[in-house]
């Protein structure tokens, strides 16, 4: 009794391997081979099954996309798991030989799914429709799902971030725009310090919000750092991300410390009504670019000026995570799952979501904030089209800084061991922020559990 | 019946005493009814045995064989590598720390949820009036998905505005920042599975209720303080369900997972502190985010035997220190 949960989720996939009947009787015989269809020669002339995972068609723009896809595959008949991914449930499924065909996962793990066979390159997809990725896609987010050389995903959104200034406290603490330039960051801090005001020994206004420890490599491509090598080994405790993490550091310290800052952020009311820019509780944050469109709810309570986030040099720095979609090996239809990536991120797919997100925009008298699809093409279409020109200066401004940034995208990072070292990272700005190790020892620590992580992997 | 005896009897070599002899029948007739009862029972208890022999022992196994070889998911096939996964989990310092953290959860853990547990069935053996209602609301916070549960202490336990601290500043006392000091983490996780005591509470109240009312009688007529009656009465009493929850509370708390996942490691946006990296979620990272199924079945076997022994030491104890009402002890 005791054994029935102890060895808990690796029974999970033993249970699959036993009830599936495969797996090998005797260790290291080959089996069913569940993966061999996904590694044939693909074809345009697609028909039969789809079975999707990951991929939900809840809102206009999922849903627009899905049925133009629908229509143009019109062969294809489209089953959806619209849960999100779970990577428990696909591990039992590939070991059951019952693979979806196509698979949407976040961009930062494809290398991991890439490094362990789980997923095939897609140049010939790409090059079977007549699609070079680096053009239809932004080449950073195709950097983010290269592996080895090779292209294992489908990007889709490159929402980056940027800062969002709130200018009712920046106008009180005299703060303008130009404080506000990272590739200063001595500035920066100065412009924190401003703004931040405290009651009860607790924060009451964040004078700036840099988004850690889930921003921190953007602030390291600040400072000129980076995450992993060009091989996709880590590299986090690089002189360059140091500096940034004591400069991070020095800017929670001056605003009552990381934990009362975290404390503060996790009252606010993010999405609501009486959100963080209404009640007058930041300075300025991190945030992506979906973030303005949901203060649009609140425009006329809101006072916004958008800044591009630079780098030390003073160039412009649009970082962005994402998902991707994906064909694991074991798919039973991948010419299908090519053809439906491809299709659904498509400059047209993407302009039916423009339209539809229009209409949604129309109907609740909002703002169009823009739809960041992760294809330029995409983009651009969509804004000449669809994102009008708004009469709330604010916004325009917002959305226009938005928009200006994308030229200057930066991948976020590829390598097998992502999940370990974004893990080891969080953990190393957590207690290096906390004060419970020094910012070098805790990048020094993570980076030593990171490298053991690309051993393992490396063997 | 005696006449049914007499072939018996009249072979006059055996050595059996006549009431065996003349009882012979009746308990032929009882060994039938016996057997077709034992045969009900096995029926009954067929599925049973069946799902733990085929979900149990058969993944047991494999997972066993699983821990020796480097299995690969992409091609279903699984090399031997002898003891190369034990041989990584002795030199990976993270899995001394996550059983670290594990252990002081436990320890942590099971004797504030039983001491709690006993406490509000304590309370609650002593309503008369509503019981039933009683016992139903003190339930309730049991039936509460973990998910909802996680979400109402990241409120409660918030460093700065949270309830904790707030009750905590009447007595003049700053409460720690619970979620983000990475020393005061794993408290917050003990506090947060106090939320599901009513378990141990209902078994301890079902207890609590079986102790016999004359032995507190006998013990006021001798004078004996309340205080006095619980320790020299009812843990005594009751310290056959006391061991039973603190095996398996402890079983529990070694493979704690579902509140620090929830709290910690749900994304990598917000906090994930090795301070919270119990054993159970690095299990969980070992198979589903490394994909590195012959370690983690490696994980999950060093665990089993972990608790094996654990439970063992415990059993041995308790048999010294437990009243078994019936027993000689």
């Amino acid at each position: 009794m005791v054994g029935i949960r102890t060895v808990g989720a690796a029974l999970a996939v033993a249970t699959a391997l036993v009830a599936s009947g495969c797996g090998g009787a005797s260790a290291g015989g080959q089996s069913g081979a569940p993966g061999a269809s996904a590694s044939g020669a693909l074809s345009k002339d697609v028909g039969g099954a789809l079975k999707t995972s990951g991929f939900n068609p809840s809102d206009e723009v999922g849903k627009s996309r899905a049925d133009y896809a629908a229509g143009k595959l019109g062969g294809v008949k489209v089953t959806m798991d619209t849960a999100n991914f779970d990577p428990q449930k696909f591990a039992a499924q590939a070991a059951a030989g019952q693979a979806p065909d196509l698979i949407q996962v976040d961009r930062h793990v494809v290398a991991t799914f890439a490094a362990k066979g789980l997923i095939v390159p897609l140049d010939q997809c790409y090059a079977l429709w007549g699609v070079t990725p680096d053009q239809q896609y932004y080449p950073s987010a195709i950097k983010d799902v290269s592996y080895n050389g090779g292209v294992y995903g489908v990007p889709q959104f490159f929402q980056a971030s940027a800062l969002l200034g709130n200018k009712r406290v920046m106008q009180k603490a005299g703060v303008t725009a130009a404080d506000l330039d990272t590739s200063k960051p001595d500035g920066v801090l100065a412009a924190a310090k401003k703004m931040y005001a405290e009651s009860g020994g607790n924060p009451s206004v964040l004078g700036f919000d840099p988004d850690v420890p889930g921003s921190a490599n953007i602030w390291f491509t600040v400072f000129g750092g980076h995450l992993y090598n060009d091989d996709g080994s880590p590299d986090l405790a690089n002189a360059k991300n140091l500096d940034a993490l004591n400069w991070l550091k020095a800017l929670m310290d001056a605003q009552g410390g990381y934990a009362k800052v975290k404390s503060f952020k996790d009252t606010m009311d993010v999405f609501g009504d009486g959100n963080q820019y209404v009640k007058d509780q930041v300075g300025v944050q991190t945030w992506a670019q979906w973030y303005p469109n949901v203060l649009a709810g609140t425009a006329s309570k809101v006072s916004l000026e958008a800044i591009p986030i630079k780098d030390l040099t003073g160039k412009n720095v649009a970082m962005a995570e994402g998902t991707a979609f994906a064909i694991p090996k074991a798919a039973k239809n991948p010419s299908a799952a090519c053809a439906w990536a491809i299709t659904v991120t498509s400059t047209h797919a993407w302009l039916a979501a423009g339209q539809a997100r229009a209409q949604t925009v129309e109907k609740n008298k909002s703002i169009a904030t823009g739809l960041m699809t992760g294809s330029p093409v995409a983009d651009q279409a969509i804004r000449d089209k669809y994102v009008a020109k708004t009469d709330n200066a604010d916004f325009a401004q917002v959305i226009d800084t938005y928009y200006s940034v994308l030229a200057d995208n930066r991948p976020w990072g590829s390598s097998p061991v992502a999940q370990q070292a974004t893990q080891e990272l969080t953990n190393a700005v957590t207690v290096a922020m906390t004060g419970e190790k020094s910012t070098q020892q805790a990048l020094a620590d993570a980076q030593a559990a990171a490298q053991r992580a690309w051993d393992q992997v490396k063997k | 019946m005696a006449v049914t005896a007499a072939p018996t009897a009249a072979a006059g070599t055996s050595a059996e005493p006549p009431a065996t002899r003349v009882g012979r029948p009746a308990g032929r007739r009882r060994s039938v009814a016996a057997r077709r009862e034992a045969l009900a029972g096995y029926a009954f208890i067929l599925p049973w045995v069946a799902g733990f022999l085929i979900f149990t022992v058969v993944s047991m196994s494999w997972s066993a064989v699983l821990s020796f070889t480097n299995y690969d998911l992409s091609t279903n096939t699984a090399e031997p590598v002898g003891f190369e996964n034990y041989r990584l989990l002795a030199e990976d310092p993270k899995v001394l720390m996550s059983l670290g953290n594990t252990f002081f959860y436990a320890l942590l853990a099971v004797p504030l949820e039983i001491a709690v547990a006993l406490a509000l069935a304590s309370l609650l053996n002593g309503v008369r009036r509503g019981a039933g209602f009683f016992r139903t609301v003190f339930y309730l916070p049991k039936m509460t998905p973990t998910v909802a549960t996680a979400s109402i202490f990241l409120l409660l336990l918030n460093g700065n505005t949270g309830a904790i601290n707030s009750f905590l500043s009447w007595f003049g006392i700053q409460g720690p920042q619970w979620l983000v000091d990475p020393p005061w983490v794993k408290p917050s996780i003990v506090i947060m599975s106090l939320w599901g005591v009513a378990g141990s509470m209902v078994i301890l109240l079902a207890a609590l209720q079986n102790v016999p009312r004359e032995l507190y009688e006998a013990a006021s007529v001798d004078g004996a303080s309340k205080l006095r009656q619980f320790f020299s009465i009812t843990v005594p009493m009751i310290s056959s369900t006391l061991f039973f929850l603190v095996i398996v509370n402890t079983i529990a708390a070694l493979q704690v997972f579902d509140q620090a996942y929830l709290l910690f490691f749900r994304d990598n946006n917000g906090n994930n502190p090795d301070a919270a990296l119990f054993f159970g979620v690095y299990l969980y990272q070992a198979a589903f985010q490394q994909f590195n199924f012959g370690l983690a079945a490696a994980m999950a076997w060093l665990l089993f035997v972990i608790i094996l022994v654990i439970t063992g030491i415990q059993l041995k104890l308790g048999d010294r220190l437990v009243y078994y009402e019936g027993s000689r002890q």
